[in-house]
This record gives C-alpha cells, structure tokens and sequence, in this order.
C-alpha cells in the first residue's frame, strides 16, 4: 500500500504525520539505549521467515496470556470511526485491528511467543493453513467443527463460496482484490467480468475456480500458482460473510460476525460496544481469547487525547487501551523517558518503507554511476528528523522492512545506517567518473511541512556531492497521481509502501516489475530490469514460504546494488500506551497495532 | 411582519439553492478525486471507472446536480443502500450512511454544545459588559475591559487543550468532555459539556461583555434617557428600563450570527474536545471528498445561519418600537 495521498488510510496517515512535525521534535528524540534495543529485538524477530502451520498448529483453544484474568471493561480510544465493517470492504489499519475480534477467515497468524514477536500462519477456520500438491494452483482447505455465526448457525462452505464471490460485485469496492484476481487469472478490475453481479442473482463461480464438494471442503483452483494463498487469506478482507445474513450494502453496518466479540451498538462517529459472542467457541480458535466482558470504544480521540487520557490514567482510562492510536510526538520523549511512563508502552514498526525513487524514464538517469552517487549522497537525517526523529523512524538499508519474513537488518549497501548524513565525497568521485557534474536533477516533493523539510536538506546534501538540484512542490492531494504518470518531469522523488502480508511478493513485484509499468501504475521508478522480472516470476512460484522470503532478499540485495532504482530512507515505527491495569498489552507487527485479542483487566 | 417573514424566507430559499449550485461546482473543482481515495491499493482505469459508475460520478455535471435537487425536494429509492426519504441528500460516500440521518444524529451534540455555550456567554457577557458600563471608569471596568480584551486574543484550541490538562489531566476536577444525551443522563449530558461551555463561552463572552459594555454608555447618552434621569427617575430603573433595552439591539444582531454559526457547526471546539457534532462532520467530509455529507453539512449550516438571522430580524420589533412602528 502507498502511504500519503491515494487512499483514505494514507491520506489520515499524512495528517498523523503532520502532527509529529508540528510539535517540532528534534532529531535525537528520546533516543534511550533500552528503546534501540527493543527495536532492535523487534527487527530480528523477522529475520525468522514466517512459516504456514499444520493443523496442530491451528488447533484451538490459544495458549493462554500469562496472569491473564476474566471480565471487566475496557475503554478503547479511537481516532477515527469506522467506515467498513463489512470484511469485504476493509483495507485500512484500524478497521482491520478490531477486526481481529470481529471476524474469522480461513486463515490467520498466530504469535507464536508471548511477547508477540514471532508468527505463524495458520487455520483459523480451517483445519490447517491449507495444503496444495500442485505447486499453489490448487488449494484445499477443510472447516473445523462446531464454528458458528453470531446467530448460531453453522459456517459452512457455502458460507465461504458466497465469501469470495460476492467479492465479484461492484458494491464490493474498498477491499483487496488478490484472490478476485487469481481466481479470474486476470490483473486490475477485469475480474468482475467473472461474476459481474456477484452472487446475488443466481449465478456462481465454476467448480473449475471455486469447488465446494460438501460442506466442510472448499478447493481453490487458480490458472497460474499462488504460494501466497495462505497470507492473503488472512487478510480481513477475506473473512468468512453469513450467505444467510448477507443484507450486501447493509451488512457493512450490521455484519453477522464470527469472532469472540459481537456488536451490540455501533453510532457511527460516537462510539461502539463489543460484548461477548456466546456462539464462538473457544475450542475452534488458536488466535482469539475473550477474557474481557465488554469493549466500549470511543471515536473522535486524537492522538494527543489519548495518550494525554492515557497517560494520566484515572478513572475508566486506568483500563484503557487504543489499538491504533499512537503516542503523540508532543509527548514522545516524556513517555519514554520516564521508566514509569515507559513501562505502559508497546512499540514497534509499521509496514511502510520510505524510499527516493529514482526515474528510470529519464535519459540522465540511466547512468548506473549517477544512480549509485545519488544513493551515497542522499542523506536520510533529514527524513527521520522531519517526522520525529529515531522514535518514529529508524534509517533504513533495504526495501524489505523488518515486518517483513526475511528482512535482513546487516544489508545496509550505501552505509546509511553509519551514514545517515550521506557521504558526498564518494557521491562526487562516481558523478566525475561518470562525467556529469553539475548534473540537474528535478526533485518532486509532497508539499506537506515535512515534505518542504526533508526536501530542502536532501537537495543541500545532493548538491555538495556535484548535482545541481531544481525542487519542484507537488500538492499533497495530487502527489502519487503526478509521480505516477509515465511523463513526469521528475528525476527523484520520495514515496512509501508498505506490504499487505508480510511477504516481500507484495512489495518486489508492484513496485519493481518492469511489466506493470504503466499510468497510474506503482511502478514508480519505471525500472525494467530483466532478471528483476524473471526472478519475480521464479520466486512466486516457490510454495515453501521460507526459502521464499530469503530469495525475496536476494533480489532486494540485487535492486540496490546492481539496479539502484530506489534509495531507501527509513522504516516507519510507533509507540502506543495503555492504563495501568491492563494486561496482555502487545504491540502486534502484523496488525501494527495493540493485539487486542489477548487483552484483559488487570 | 407575515410578509415579511415570507419575504426573508423566500429570499434564504434563493440563496441555499445558490449556495447549493456554488458547492456543487466548487466540489468539482477541487484537485481530488473521491472515487481515488477509495480505489484502493491497485487501482486502475478500470477500478476508477466502476467507482465513478457506483459514485453516480459518471454523470456531467448538471445532470448530478439536477438529480440531487431532486432528490432532496422527493426523496429516491434509487440508492443501492435502500431508500432515502426526503429530504434526501444521498448516502454518504465515506460511510455509506445516509446523510440526513447523520445529520440528525450529530444536530443534538451541537445543539446542545451551542445553547450551553450561549446561555454561559450571554450570561457572562452581558452581566459583566453591564457592571462595566454601571461602573465606567472604575477599577471594575478597567478590569472586565482589559479582561475581556486579553481572553479575546486567546484561541478555543489554546484554551481548550488547557482547561483539559489542569482540570480532566492533572485534577481530576472533571470527567473527560464526551456527548451523553440529555434524555438518557442528564447528569452526564451537564458534566459532559461543562469544560466546552466554559471555554467556549469564555472566548465569546469576552466580546459581549465589551460590546454590552460600549452599547450601554452609548445609550446612556442618549437623549431619551437623560430626560428619564432630568424627570427624577432612578439611576437603577433608567439604566435598566431604558439605556438596556436599546443596548441589546447590537447584541441581538451578533447573538444571532454567533447563534446560527455555532449551529452549524463549532468546528475547533468540537475538535479539541472530540465532541461527534456538525463541525466535526464538516471536516470530515472535506476531508473525505465526500459530496453528499458535504453538501448536507453545508446547506443544513446555511440554513442554520438563514434562520437564526430571520429570527433576529424579527425580534427587532419586538425590542425597538422603532422598527415595529416603520
């Protein structure tokens, strides 16, 4: 996903950001030695490559929370309210995240430590996290037992064929479109072609794409193999809809829902109850608990608010929580220097990467050599001190975040991590080399006060390598459709991403494919490397997730030494607190987010 | 005065239908396209086009707006979200509620930050602008005056954060400010809206209590009124029998503007303190491009602030004789 204008969640994301700014924080920020260690621990528990779990694995009930202890109410702080509820039609962060105790898909991940730090994928629904013979053109997943609506009826296969095919109508327009696509063995929209009204008048996908012989069975049969099929199931989007209760546009108000928490009042742009689902059975999930009687969240509460409520914890905020809301950068460093303070905060990183693209369309750019003296000489300080130094961004050395399975934390090929400042000289000896000192080079930037920030520091330390540095504002509403458009007369330009499942299939191919390169497209660069595209080609074909995600690596070591189409700049992190009595607080890498499945009252 | 209540309100229809029309193309001239915010991760010509078809997007423009006219005069049971009686302003792009529904459900939040607020205000303000004016040139006055100047340069987003920290954070005097309806609590509804009202009334009053202040020595020096004191009256029965009664008909005037545009919404204050009423509605459909919440949001405030100015005209004549006898 792109992060600062396209979507309604990048677009929240760029006023959040604006908020770190405003409060002016400096470079250093709190930049305690503990918090760099945590981070650090937080980093390397992605090197371990997420593995997909059999069905021992996915069996129920989860391991219980340490001290954990039932009932009590918690307060949840909510910024924004939520838009979708309808599984279908969710794809931003916080919907996704109360999600959790909402909705159940086929598949989910597992933590597979305590502290959240490690993870599995897994049945949720099903029995395993589904088993292929064929390479992943072929998938065959099996219900468990005693799994039922809200209502109390039984899901069954029925339930998951109308799942993915009303995903076929065009009322369904918010959420991920990868299964629409395999199933269809089409790109973009051409899907609905499929099933144009969905389900809804009579019609249903071929047992050639979508096969459920009885009730427990559901087979997905793609053209072309999808290895992935177990991480995207695990997407909200793909969460399990009642065929019985579907009301389609109204469901997204009143979903008959699946998890250990029920809806039993929504006002939309107040607040929201969660109690107890009496139909869900813990037996059947490895995910979820339902320690706490009720969650009562409250709209409206921007990150100041809460974390001002939360950090004076009296009253219902002593069992108070957000799931998505961070600490605000105004009260960063106070939080985290006072060991008190600190002791109530989770952190850890978010999915997007920053990163100077660099626009192979252009004739000057083709030069490997100025590539390479744009990478030595950016520097990125600028970019971690615009939005609020080391606490909310830590300097990048890959594309691969650390949410990532195989993220590397030693690949670090232009010294950024020693460097952050950039290093001219060896910038300024390849721009002579290459005979194109005082080369001019056309900077876009988003014209938000971080972007007017970042911009103007990067272009000072560009030019001291050698380069003549022209920076063109680019309005923040406009920006990913302006450096999207195949003629741009943008030579560099910053953008973010942030991976849909914590696999780099969602990253390497939309941004770097050469075969994707097209108006509008994320292909932002516009690199066509050969062995770029054929490798992405190879390693999608690998249904071993681990060997996967190290190959991904691989090819993100041969974009940024031997391509140079992008120069990374920095890993987005977060803090998030909580009340004093609330137990089981984890910060979540795959949700970025509190986990709020494993919470209680202390 | 019918006629004149018909005349005023014909001429607040012609000016929302303007409005409306200005809103409408203003919308269209902005720079973003909702059907992009919503297009999702992969978007493409092909997505766009199918948003823009389900949007109702497609359409030109005049044909848009002839149908949103329409609808809000009949109703439709055109929307895939169900049927939208009138007044209908659609389903909301962002949300997929219905407009005039959320509007209704957010009115008690600002109705009830808003007549707090005005009663605090008006209060305040006239009680304190009239001890200046009662006391000119004392101590007193000086002090209301330079008081009432020193809160005015102040910010609700200054002051609101600040009554937050020391009276919810630090003292725990009061609960956080939230909206409990007054027919469910009236008790938390009161302790709910406490620190908006005061807050809110503490930057208005400042300026009641100077224009009070300022209308009241004016009329004091009318020519009526000095009779009243040459013929023996009391200081007391002139200044609040003749002098305050002419002082209000400034007062009425801004009251009314204040009154209508707090109706419409009290965007900072119902941001700093996270109240879910008009004002947050507002921002947030410009911030989702979202037309239809946008245009319901827009005309309900215009009609707020038509009204609320209506109203005012109005009362003229039942304050001034002058106005009822012309």
């Amino acid at each position: 996903m792109s992060k600062g204008g396209r979507h309604t969640y990048a677009a929240i994301s760029v006023l959040a950001a604006g908020a770190l700014v405003l409060t002016g924080c400096s470079e250093g920020g709190s930049k305690g030695g503990g918090d760099d260690k945590k981070q650090q621990e937080n980093a390397e528990r992605q090197q371990s490559a997420i593995k997909f779990g059999d069905a021992a694995a996915s069996k129920g009930p989860a391991a219980e929370v340490p001290g954990a202890k039932s009932g009590g109410t918690i307060s949840v702080l909510a910024r924004d309210s939520y838009a979708h509820l309808d599984p279908a039609q969710i794809y931003v962060q916080d919907e996704m995240s109360v999600s959790q105790l909402l909705h159940r898909g086929l598949t989910g991940y597992k933590a597979t430590s305590n502290d959240g730090s490690k993870h599995e994928v897994v049945g949720d629904l099903a029995t395993d996290s589904g088993t292929t013979t064929d390479g992943g053109k072929t998938w065959k997943f099996t219900l468990k037992d005693g799994i039922k609506f809200q209502d109390g009826s039984a899901i069954t296969s029925a339930d998951v064929r109308h799942t993915f095919e009303r995903q076929f109508a065009a009322f369904i327009n918010q959420g991920p479109p990868y299964i629409q696509q395999w199933l269809a063995d089409t790109p973009g929209t051409d899907y609905r072609k499929l099933l144009p009204d969905g389900p809804f008048k009579g019609k249903h996908l071929p047992d050639s794409t979508l096969e459920t012989p009885d009730e427990k069975t559901v087979l997905f049969k793609f053209k072309n193999p999808h290895p992935d099929l177990p991480y995207a199931l695990a997407m909200t989007g793909y969460a399990v809809v009642s065929q019985k209760g579907d009301t389609k546009e109204k469901y997204d108000k009143a979903p008959v829902v699946t998890g250990p928490y029920k809806i039993q009042e929504f006002k939309s742009g107040k607040s929201m109850v969660l109690v107890k689902n009496e139909n869900w059975d813990p037996a059947t999930d490895p995910l979820r608990h339902q320690y706490v009687d009720r969650f009562n969240i409250t709209f409206n509460q921007q990150y100041e608010d809460s974390t001002k409520a939360l950090l004076a914890d009296s009253g219902t905020d002593r069992t108070g929580v957000s799931f998505s809301n961070q600490v605000d950068a105004g009260n960063l460093s106070k939080v985290l220097n006072d060991p008190k303070m600190k002791s109530r905060t989770v952190s850890g990183f978010q999915p997007y990467v920053g990163q100077v693209n660099i626009n192979m369309s252009h004739a000057e750019m083709k030069d490997l050599k100025v590539r390479q003296a744009i990478a030595y000489a950016l520097p990125v300080t600028p970019f971690v001190r615009a939005y609020g130094g080391t606490d909310a961004m830590e300097v990048a050395g890959g594309i691969i975040s650390p949410t990532v399975s195989g993220y590397d934390p030693s690949f670090d090929p232009y010294g950024k991590k020693k460097k952050p400042a950039g290093d001219p000289a060896k910038a300024k000896k390849l721009l002579e080399e290459a005979g194109k000192t005082g080369l001019k080079l056309t900077f876009g930037y988003i014209n938000t006060p971080e972007g007017q920030q970042y911009s103007t520091a990067m272009a000072a330390g560009l030019e001291k390598a050698g380069f003549d540095v022209q920076r063109q504002e680019i309005p923040a509403e406009t920006f990913y459709d302006q450096v999207s458009k195949l003629d741009n007369n943008y030579d560099i330009f910053h953008t973010a991403w942030g991976a849909d499942w914590p696999s780099a299939s969602t990253v390497i191919p939309p941004l770097y494919d050469g075969r994707v390169i097209a108006e509008g497209a994320q292909n932002y660069s516009q690199v066509n490397d050969p062995k770029v595209n054929s490798e992405i080609d190879r390693i999608n074909k690998i249904t071993d997730p681990v060997k996967a995600a190290a190959e991904w690596e691989t090819l993100d070591k041969y974009l940024l030494t031997k391509v140079v189409n992008v120069v990374p700049t920095a890993y987005y992190k977060q803090v998030q607190i909580a009340g004093s009595k609330i137990g089981g607080l984890v910060y979540d890498d795959i949700i970025a987010g509190v986990d709020a499945r494993r919470l209680f009252v202390k | 005065m019918l006629r004149f209540l018909v005349r005023r309100s014909l001429g607040a229809v012609i000016i929302l239908f303007l409005l409306s029309i200005v809103a409408f193309l203003l919308f269209f001239g902005m720079p973003r396209d909702p059907a992009l915010l919503m297009c999702g991760k992969t978007c493409t010509p092909a997505n766009l086009e199918n948003l823009h078809r389900v949007l109702g997007l497609d359409k030109p423009i005049p044909e848009q707006y002839w149908i949103f006219l329409t609808n809000l005069v009949s109703g439709s049971d055109d929307f895939a979200q169900g049927p939208c009686p009138a007044p209908c302003f659609g389903y909301s792009y962002h949300s997929n509620e219905q407009v005039w529904g959320t509007l209704m459900d957010r009115l008690p939040t600002t109705v009830s930050l808003t007549l707090g607020g005005a009663v605090c205000f008006l209060v305040v303000g006239l009680g304190t602008g009239l001890i200046a004016a009662w006391k000119r040139g004392t101590l007193v006055d000086k002090t209301f005056t330079a008081g009432a100047m020193v809160i005015s340069s102040m910010q609700i987003y200054f002051l609101g954060p600040l009554a937050l920290a020391i009276l919810v954070y630090q003292t725990h005097v009061f609960d956080k400010p939230a909206y409990n309806p007054f027919t469910e609590n009236p008790g938390a509804w009161f302790t709910g809206l406490i620190i908006p009202w005061v807050v809110l009334s503490t930057i208005f009053a400042s300026q009641y209590t100077r224009m009070s202040r300022s209308s009241m020595i004016e009329q004091l020096q009318e020519e009526h009124v000095r009779t009243a004191r040459a013929k023996g009256m009391s200081r007391r029965y002139v200044f609040f029998r003749y002098a305050w009664r002419g002082s209000l008909i400034p007062i009425v005037t801004i009251f009314g503007i204040d009154l209508g545009s707090l109706l419409g919404g009290a965007i900072i204050t119902e941001y700093t303190f996270g109240l879910p009423g008009l004002g947050r509605l507002a921002v947030e459909s410009v911030f989702f491009s979202d037309l239809p919440l946008l245009l319901g949001v827009m005309l309900f405030s215009a009609t707020m602030i038509l009204l609320c100015n209506i109203v005012v005209d109005a009362t003229y004549a039942f304050i001034d004789p002058r106005v009822r006898l012309a």
